[in-house]
């Protein structure tokens, strides 16, 4: 008998991760802040785009156990990482709202796999509306006494809401896509874009802006106040291995890479993955 | 009076493609690009046959919350789902949503034809 598909995500090995740089964006010199860990499905179906993934584990009420999962591949891909690159890790509210052991689950992958845990951002992602408020706050400060620090994701849709804000007390506002492009040419939507910085300000956060299409926008929003981007644009998800090969790490306080593959390997494997970052902001969904 | 056909797709050629093959078939065909459109049209209006594709945009599996809605609200349509997906779960998922035939894409208009042909037939 087959496997049901959710089986099939939960089959060791059947997730991979590829990391996704953040970085500051004040002044020319661009650095790499950290490194989002982007996980995808099982190689060869439609479940290896994360939007299809995930809506199917939603779906499922499956995201405490696949959440679990995907922790436990970060951890096995990040050991390849220098040990100064802070890495930002996805987790549904939902899942830290049960009191599931998660958080004990986190603790243990990560210092399992020799990560210091103040090297880890959690993202909260889907802040389902039923979410357990009392026991993602419970679960939220523990983490925050191990070292870790908390973003909210998709700032400005769905429930990423101005209570969430408030309750979380995010390290950082990560701004959804929506709101940062055509910033050059649409004052309501850099008004939008504005206030989120005076609140993050406010707050003691620092904003993260997603998905900015152009450099036109990227300039924009560092004169707004927006101190970290992530982009294709400045750089796709790419594997432990791409990621060594680019420049991104040489500052020694990232700590010293171990890269594996030759220089021309590295470079065209890149080059493909700009390609296909490319492709995919093309077509979106088929 | 021509049976009416609501056809749930976001691409554009393909919808196209199924209006002029319908039409010329003799159904009255509606099409809408999103769920809520979908959803709207189902409300003020009245389909023997929905065809819906499984993945919309922004929705993963929208077809099957559509699908939902339409036995959800007793509307008296009968359901196709279209899909790439090759998942047999997704098949018995929408069955059991609701859905009446399922379809592997890509679909010829022939076969779409016939499978609409037969649930028209077949009365609701």
């Amino acid at each position: 008998m087959s496997n049901s598909i959710l089986e099939t995500i939960l089959e060791p090995g059947e997730l991979r991760v590829v990391f996704q740089p953040i970085f500051r964006i004040e002044g020319a010199a661009r650095s790499v802040d950290s490194v989002e860990a982007l996980v995808r499905g099982p190689q060869g179906t439609h479940f290896e785009r994360a939007d299809i993934l995930f809506d199917y584990v939603r779906r499922k009420k499956a995201e405490a156990v696949v959440d679990q999962r995907c922790i436990a591949a970060i951890c096995d891909a990040a050991e390849g990482l220098p040990s100064g690159v802070r890495i930002n890790v996805n987790v549904h509210a939902s899942t830290l709202g049960q009191n599931c052991g998660f958080a004990d689950f986190f603790r243990r992958q990560v210092q399992k796999h020799l990560l210091a845990l103040d090297r880890i951002t959690v993202e909260l992602v889907e802040h389902a509306p039923s979410c357990n408020i009392p026991e993602l706050m419970n679960n939220l400060n523990r983490l925050r006494e191990w070292g870790v620090r908390i973003a909210l994701d998709d700032v400005g849709t769905g429930q990423s809401n101005y209570r969430m804000m408030l309750d979380c007390h995010p390290d950082y506002f990560k701004l959804d896509a929506y709101f940062v492009r055509d910033l050059t040419t649409d004052p309501k939507r850099c008004a939008v874009v504005e206030s989120v910085v005076a609140l993050a300000n406010a707050l003691d956060s620092s904003v993260v802006a997603e998905g900015v299409p152009s450099n036109e926008d990227l300039s924009h929003l560092e004169a707004i106040g927006v101190e970290l981007a992530q982009a294709n644009l400045l750089c796709p998800a790419l594997t432990v291995k791409q990621l060594l090969a680019c420049d991104f790490f040489s500052d020694p306080a990232f700590g010293t890479p171990v890269a594996e593959e030759t220089a021309e390997q590295s470079v065209q494997s890149i080059d493909r993955a700009f390609a296909k970052a490319a492709a995919a902001t093309q077509s979106f969904y088929t | 009076m021509a049976d009416k056909i609501l056809i749930l797709d976001d691409d554009e050629q393909l919808v196209e493609a199924y209006r002029d093959y319908l039409t010329g078939n003799g159904y009255t065909v509606d099409c809408a690009r999103e769920l809520e459109e979908a959803q709207s049209l189902l409300a003020h209006f009245s389909y023997s046959v929905l065809i819906t594709d499984l993945r919309l945009s922004k929705l993963a599996f929208g077809g099957l919350d559509l699908v939902k809605y339409v036995r959800a609200n007793s509307f008296a349509t009968r359901i196709i789902v279209l899909t790439a997906y090759g998942w047999p779960e997704l098949k018995a998922e929408a069955a059991a949503s609701g859905a009446d035939l399922f379809l592997r894409k890509p679909t010829e208009l022939r076969e779409l034809g016939n499978a609409i042909d037969l649930l028209v037939g077949a009365g609701v």
